[in-house]
């Protein structure tokens, strides 16, 4: 367990090991701290981690989320990949978002790997069957960074056996959209994610798709407060992987994972996510294992735009 | 340095737009603004009837609901606060429940109320039913 959790400490130097495991851990630590202390805000979030709904942040509202993706390498180590993020309703139609990524390897070192800022709109203000949502992110990441929050081209297992010592000296601008689509139904959750990525130093757009669906437990609440009941629970699985790009547009060497996805929403606003996933292609890593821990801060903006009065 | 000046100004700028944007969201506080954006609802929610409507048990469900997911703006009371509407007012209670539930499901983005579509329609129910208990 402590594996997964990032703390390997013994293998690390100091500096990196701050990077790698400590702010992970204390932020974890503030955010149990937060939740204890907090009033209580929950929004309605999917339990995705790949897959993007037509749900964006409450206006004011700011989610923080430390999340970390395991996967085991199958030539080379395994590593860990933790990644804190930091996303605010600014509009109704309007979320906006910060990564900061790091990775560990294991028998080999922690690194910084970069940030992305990331954009969704919703164009149309009504609910309908189908909800789009338009999504842009610029990343600003090494070419050790292995989070893996989106699957596209051919990415392959193999793009990770690289010694970070190699893999850091590559530095990526990145341009990814996504057509977000999505659909609410019988409490049921359904998504589909088009992604197309460039990257800016003249290379050529990579493709890659997200699909998921979801539901509660329990679809209508209980009269008496509850933490551990099925309302709190939502249980579904998404599937992403990529598909090719511009020069060549097919699914011949690509990477597909499936992937159960099971979220605890606390009344406190914390929420846990945790999901397993296997590859499905000879490309793909054999196993991953993602985690997730979320805090809301409901009316953020207008508590930051008061100390401003 | 030169390559990540323009996205860091974008980004700067947009932070200080959006909380600014949230912080000034319109107010869809006053009954007009409720009652504009009820009337928008599609004329056969007005026939939709509440599973739930007058059940103790839903309406603890809903109070429940309604702590969690709307007392932040809507103030615990529900009497609203700066820029959020008082439920108790007749623009709300004055409403029909099918109105009410359309509405929860749609929000009124650009004035800063969400959309709760991702509650399932059994959760929405139990909040008006809680919104209409109010009334007494």
């Amino acid at each position: 367990m402590l594996v997964v959790f990032g703390a390997r400490a013994d293998r690390l130097d100091g500096g990196k090991l701050l990077i790698a495991v400590r702010i992970p851990f204390a932020l974890a630590f503030l955010l149990t701290v937060c939740a204890t202390f907090a009033p209580p805000a929950s929004a309605q979030d999917t339990p995705y981690f790949i897959t993007d709904s037509h749900h964006l942040e409450e206006p004011g509202t700011l989610e923080i989320e430390l999340s970390s993706n395991y996967a085991t390498q199958r030539a080379g180590n395994d590593f860990i990949a933790p990644w804190i993020e930091f996303e605010y309703g600014a509009k109704g139609w309007w979320t906006t978002e910060l990564y900061l990524d790091s990775q560990h390897i294991f028998n080999d070192g922690a690194l910084f790997t970069g940030w992305r800022w990331e954009n969704r709109f919703r164009p149309l203000m009504k609910e309908h069957w189908i909800n789009p949502v338009l999504y842009v992110e610029y990343e600003d990441i090494s070419g050790a960074d292995k989070t893996m929050l989106e699957v596209v081209g051919s990415d392959s297992q193999a793009d990770h056996a690289v010694r970070n010592a190699v893999a850091s000296r590559e530095h990526k601008h990145e341009i990814e959209t996504k057509l977000i689509l999505s659909s609410d139904a019988k409490g049921w959750n359904i998504s589909e994610n088009f992604i197309a990525e460039k990257n800016l130093g003249h290379q050529p757009w990579e493709f890659g798709y997200a699909v998921a669906a979801s539901r509660p437990l329990r679809l209508a609440a209980t009269s008496s407060p509850c933490n551990f009941c099925r309302e709190n629970f939502v249980a579904g699985v998404e599937m992403y992987g990529g598909l090719g790009t511009t020069d060549s547009a097919t699914l011949s060497g690509t990477s597909h994972y499936i992937a159960p996805v099971l979220a605890w929403q606390m009344p406190s606003g914390v929420t846990l996510r945790l999901s397993p996933g296997w590859g499905l292609t000879d490309t793909s890593h054999r196993f991953l294992l993602r985690w997730g821990l979320t805090y809301e801060i409901s009316g953020f903006g207008h508590k930051v735009r008061s100390w401003f009065r | 340095m030169k390559r990540l000046s323009i996205p860091l100004a974008l980004m700067l700028a947009s932070a200080m737009f959006a909380v600014r944007g949230a912080a000034h969201e319109k107010k869809f506080g006053d009954d007009r603004g409720v009652m504009s954006a009820i009337a928008q609802a599609p004329p056969e929610t007005r026939d939709w009837q509440n599973p739930y409507e007058g059940q103790p048990e839903a309406i603890a469900a809903g109070k429940k609901l309604y702590l969690r997911h709307c007392a932040e703006c809507h103030a615990n009371d529900a009497r609203g606060s700066g820029h959020a509407v008082n439920l108790r007012s007749p623009g709300v209670q004055n409403a029909t429940p099918g109105e009410l539930v359309w509405f929860l499901r749609n929000g009124n983005l650009w004035r800063g109320m969400p959309a709760w579509s991702g509650l399932p329609i059994e959760r929405r129910w139990q909040i008006v039913t809680y919104l209409k208990s109010l009334r007494r």
